[in-house]
């Protein structure tokens, strides 16, 4: 039975996180030397973490599954930082930053969380800066911003389309540093395959050695799940190939509660997926619908080329709902708008999954060369990945899973429900509660690691000071039979001769369909019966060539798939036991006449914690969301 | 379309390799040139056969993971892309496509086009890097930095690292991934107290990683799919010559601002 | 506090007693920029061939009558062709040995043929130097070559040019060294530039444009020389 405490410091706002600093016990240069710590991941968060953990004088030990620790998912954030520097004077703080982010996230996020991460805004952007990061300046020298994701204030940092990668080279080079320094040991081509749990504690990790196969127990003072987010679960979306659930996933099944894991959110303007080969969606920028429309034929069986239909034959769907928005409606309603017009059977493009961003409009009224301007590169791209000239035929678009707010359950000080065990960045859910503003990922990523980790875990390693475990402890040995046993069933697995991708898009389509965008309890009651079923069919006939004493990729993809498998009736279950709309998560039964949301802040004020039973469905935990700052409101956008 | 693909197949870094041919066919032209490898895979893992690895991850261009060298040019046909923004239209039907690993002494090759980078990361662990503590950084705008230096400082870190450069040099020399570090740092303010010890750490490093050197024919820059200008390998060369003659022979390695303290 | 192992100072140091290859490279360029420029002056001081045996005969006294500067240059040369070769036939073996597994495929974008063949051509100049020398300057080569002096009792240089260059065979190698010369010149002059970091926005088309231009005009210069005897132009 594990208990959710959120160990918020009491007190106004302002003062918590300085109240948690005073009050936190430090740990003294010379025991730091003899603590070490287990950092899972290098992308932004994992990253930072590890180098300034390397900096205070801790031994770490670094683990990622590339080849090199600069190439985790982080890098292909594009649009820019949050911080509330209010270098343009018109009007941001740290309190609307904060105010922003919970309305954002529909107030299912935690009050002292978003604020704190508003306080620390700032600070990133002067670290990022100092460690040679090439933000966009103004000719006189100073940083810019833009304005982005529809908020009324320019706090937006960004390095042209590459944002997330300058910061992840940032953080990168830090950890070079450190790793130059011999206080980070770096462990490229490793993954991790299951948490050590000893005594109630995080002792160590087990990971396999993607180059030879091996595996091997690491154990250390303290775990740092750096492990980003699981969007892939859905099989195609704009995550990396790599992204999984395995690490935080293997952490629930060791006692970690798992928070609000159907908190998906759902890209709207993605390139839609051109047949059953799709590997992969691409993101365009969001910006595209300033000056696009959206719209289908009106007639389903409207098989015209789009320029040959008549504009009264159009329905520009999202200005006929939402008149005063039109085109403009945040990221989620115009995610749900696309997907019901698709299930119309209205949709445009291959397999009908798909409707018409059209910049003819724009083009007529102020010339191609304004439209080159602001979206030449995008065209570009459009061009590459379809073939096709948007400034003569309408692109089409389609929505794609990009972000998940979901994770591991954490306290305000990132520890999950395992002592010892502390969890940063995507792969934990605090921050952004049911949705996330633009540009605020790389923000909470850089916070946790380079600000917010590195004094919370001290405060635990001075208070919980046990020296690690033998590598041969019981515990350590025990989970390495875990994964050896895991392992050898896959590789043995050789029945009917279907691949783990073919498993992984069956899953994918289950959820995009049930727990994807618009979810209602029937469909989630369904999916939960499906899954299973697929999960059996998947042990017992899906192969996987070589053996697992070599490297061997589709042995590595194949274990995330069985993950993915497990992983999907937690979703499905968080998704069906909560009966309201928030955020990115849309029950049909709870919407206006009109179609909107409809939250319910009576029985579902809480994060929704599952905690794993071997053998039973996920057991809920409750921990209640009081606004004491903030009175939540409705959003409404007709 | 269909296609006759020759594809470098390497059990593990000590083993003989050499070229397999396979058919595809039923490739549509709008799949990427990965898409086309994951189909090919799919139909090898089936025929119980071991499926060609490859790097990839982001299938987007910015990761850096993907390294194929297609009919003798890395990255392929195309200029400025990745290999995974390759598209199947660019290639002719019924055409014989050549697919082999990046090939460099500082790339061993881990298994059939899966080559070790870390000679890379090794580099910029030399000196790649701005030694500044977590926190107590001033005021981002206290550095004022011009944007058309801040413009060139980005058009060099647009390096995403993928070794194309190295791949394409007749030399296998790392000149443009050194440079393109180099000048991104000693461009800003913040990095020109470091830069003497830097330039000089990185190109020693470089050279123990066992990479050729520059023969100044610029492929690299041909196939960069950042389109990172061998302008900053002349500036690397300067940064080079200013250390030089500034005088400082090999870097102290002792000269992190840690650890005397307790 | 960083710990440096044994055998990484080792080989630190190792990287330390040898110049390493940007060094190697700018040493190397700086030796073939002086030969570069005996090159042209050389060619420039031939040109006085089309005034006359007077002229070019009483040139070459001229710089016999100064032993010192003659053998000071001459060292400096040799000293320049033994830096420039030693150097850059160490970086050419370095570089083989960057790549021990070729392509099987290989196509360039931006190579061009004369940086492709820098140590073909550099070879090959080398070696019609040496045949140059004791061709032109030491004359153990051609027996049938008038040793003699000219009428004031100077060195018959027009005399052993024009004597050298009716005959076929010298013609053939002198104009594939000129080849040679050339080609390596082309890339050289440009390369050097950007090896000594002298990059500039508005003037890169003129350093990319810098090689092939001196190149040329030395190539010419020398060719106009064996051309204008080969055909008959220059009387003995």
């Amino acid at each position: 039975m594990i208990a959710l405490d959120p160990q918020v410091p009491p007190g106004p706002l302002e003062m918590k996180w300085d109240r948690r600093r005073f009050s936190g016990q430090l740990v003294s240069p010379a025991n730091k030397r003899r603590i070490k710590i287990i950092v899972v991941g290098t992308g932004l968060a994992g990253a930072s973490a590890a180098s300034t953990l390397g900096q205070l004088g801790y031994q770490v030990e670094c683990f990622c599954f590339h080849d090199s620790p600069r190439r985790a998912h982080s890098i292909a954030a594009q649009g820019g930082i949050n911080a509330a520097k209010n270098y343009q004077d018109d009007g941001d703080s740290v309190a609307r930053l904060f105010y922003d982010t919970i309305k954002g996230g529909d107030f299912r996020s935690r009050e002292a969380n978003v604020y704190r991460l508003a306080q620390i805004s700032t600070q990133i952007i002067d670290q990022c800066v100092a460690l040679g990061v090439p933000f966009a300046r103004e000719y006189g020298g100073q940083l810019a911003n833009r304005s982005f994701g529809g908020v009324q204030v320019s706090r937006t940092f960004y390095c042209r389309g590459q944002t997330g990668q300058q910061l992840l080279l940032g953080a990168y080079s830090a950890l070079c540093w450190q790793i130059e320094r011999g206080q980070v040991t770096m462990r490229p081509r490793t993954e991790m395959l299951d948490v050590i749990v000893a005594d109630g504690h995080a002792r160590g990790i087990v990971i396999r050695d993607l180059v030879t196969g091996r595996l091997s127990a690491h154990t250390a003072h303290a775990v740092v799940l750096a492990t980003g987010g699981y969007s892939n679960v859905y099989y195609l979306s704009t995550n990396a190939s790599g992204c999984n659930v395995t690490a935080t996933y293997r952490a629930w099944k060791q006692g970690a509660a798992f928070a609000n894991p159907s908190f998906t959110q759902i890209h709207p303007t993605a390139i839609p997926p051109a047949g059953a080969h799709q590997a992969k969606l691409t993101l365009m920028s969001e910006s595209l619908r300033n000056d696009g429309r959206l719209w289908v034929p009106v007639s389903p069986s409207d098989r015209r080329s789009p320029n040959e239909i008549p504009p009264s034959e159009r329905d520009y769907f999202l200005e006929r709902r939402y008149p005063r928005f039109g085109n403009l409606v945040p990221r989620d309603v115009a995610s749900r708008a696309v997907k019901s017009i698709c299930d119309e059977g209205r949709g445009v493009g291959p397999g009908g999954q798909g409707v018409y961003l059209d910049f003819s409009d724009v083009i007529r009224q102020q010339g191609i060369d304004v439209v080159r301007e602001r979206y030449g590169n995008l065209f570009e791209m459009y061009q590459r990945i379809t073939g096709e000239n948007a400034y003569e035929v309408p692109m089409r678009i389609y929505p794609a899973p990009h972000y998940t707010m979901g994770g591991l359950w954490v306290d305000y000080n990132l520890m999950s429900t395992i002592p010892g065990l502390f969890v940063i960045g995507e792969a934990n859910f605090a921050d952004h509660g049911a949705n996330r503003l633009g540009a605020s990922s790389l923000m909470q990523g850089l916070a946790d690691g380079y600000f917010i980790l590195p004094y919370t875990i001290g405060h635990y390693l001075a208070m919980v000071n046990r020296p690690p475990i033998a590598e041969d402890h019981s515990a350590a040995r025990a989970a390495l039979e875990r994964v050896e046993a895991r392992l050898r069933k896959l590789v043995q697995a050789k029945g009917r001769q279907r691949t783990a991708a073919s498993f992984h898009r069956a899953l994918g389509k289950i959820l995009w369909d049930h727990c994807g965008m618009s979810r209602c309890a029937a469909g989630l009651r369904g999916a939960l019966e499906v899954i299973p079923v697929l999960r059996e069919e998947f042990w017992r006939d899906v192969v996987v060539p070589g053996s697992g004493e070599a490297f061997n990729q589709e042995l590595e993809y194949a274990g995330r798939v069985a993950d993915f498998l497990e992983f999907a009736e937690l979703m499905c279950h968080d998704a069906l036991h909560r009966e309201e709309s928030c955020g990115a998560h849309f029950r049909e039964e709870y919407q206006t006449e009109e179609g909107e949301p409809q939250r319910d802040d009576e029985r579902f004020a809480y994060v929704a914690a599952w905690e794993y039973r071997d053998g039973d469905t996920p057991a809920l935990h409750k921990e209640p969301l009081n606004f004491e700052f903030v009175q939540p409101t409705t959003r409404s956008y007709q | 379309m269909k296609f006759t693909l020759r594809i470098w197949r390497q059990r593990g870094p000590n083993e003989r390799g050499g070229f397999v041919t396979y058919p595809v066919d039923d490739v549509s032209p709008d799949m990427s040139f990965l898409e086309m490898l994951d189909g090919l895979n799919q139909r090898l893992i089936v025929a119980g056969e071991e499926p060609v690895a490859f790097e990839h991850d982001c299938r987007e261009g910015i990761c850096g993971s993907c390294s194929l060298v297609i009919d003798g040019v890395p990255h392929g046909p195309e200029r400025g892309v990745t290999t995974c923004q390759l598209y199947m239209r660019r290639f002719a039907n019924g055409a014989t496509i050549t697919i082999e690993p990046w090939r460099a002494k500082a790339f061993p090759i881990i298994r059939d086009l899966v080559v070790d980078r870390r000679a890379l990361d090794r580099i910029m662990q030399a000196g790649g890097y701005i030694s500044v503590n977590t926190g107590g950084a001033v005021d981002g705008n206290t550095l004022l930095i011009g944007k058309e230096e801040a413009e060139t400082a980005m058009d060099a870190a647009s390096c995403i690292g993928c070794g194309a450069c190295v791949a394409a040099c007749k030399n296998a020399s790392a000149m443009l991934f050194v440079a393109a570090k180099v000048s991104h740092l000693a461009m800003l303010p913040q990095g020109k107290p470091e830069r003497t010890r830097r330039v000089m750490a990185m190109v020693r490093a470089m050279e123990r990683e066992g990479f050729g050197s520059c023969g100044n024919q610029y492929e690299c820059e041909a196939v960069c799919p950042k389109h990172v200008s061998v302008r900053f390998i002349a500036m690397l060369n300067r940064e080079y010559l200013r250390a030089s003659i500034m005088g400082t022979r090999i870097p102290a390695r002792s000269d992190a601002p840690h650890g005397e303290s307790y | 506090m960083a710990v440096v192992n044994g055998e990484e100072r080792e080989e630190m140091n190792r990287a330390n007693e040898f110049v390493d290859s940007v060094g190697s490279k700018l040493v190397a360029s700086l030796a073939g920029l002086g030969l570069a420029g005996f090159v042209i002056f050389h060619m420039l001081g031939n040109l006085q061939v089309f005034e006359g045996s007077d002229a070019i005969n009483g040139y070459a006294s001229f710089l016999h009558d100064m032993p010192i500067l003659l053998w000071t240059a001459r060292a400096g040369l040799l000293t320049a062709a033994a830096v420039h070769v030693g150097l850059t036939i160490r970086l050419a073996l370095r570089n083989r040995r960057g790549r021990p597994v070729p392509y099987a495929l290989r196509r360039y974008r931006a190579a061009s043929v004369a940086s492709r063949t820098m140590a073909l051509t550099g070879s090959l100049l080398l070696a019609f130097i040496i045949f140059h020398l004791l061709h032109l300057t030491v004359g153990v080569i051609d027996p049938s070559a008038p040793d003699g002096m000219d009428v004031q009792g100077r060195l018959d240089v027009y005399g052993k040019i024009v004597h050298a260059f009716r005959n076929p065979l010298y013609v053939g190698i002198y104009v594939a060294g000129q080849l040679a010369l050339g080609l390596h010149l082309s890339h050289a002059i440009s390369s050097a530039f950007q090896t000594w970091g002298i990059e500039h926005a508005a003037l890169d088309r003129l350093f990319k444009l810098a090689g092939p231009g001196v190149a040329l005009f030395v190539v010419l210069g020398n060719l106009a020389i064996i051309f204008a005897v080969f055909l008959g132009w220059l009387h003995p």
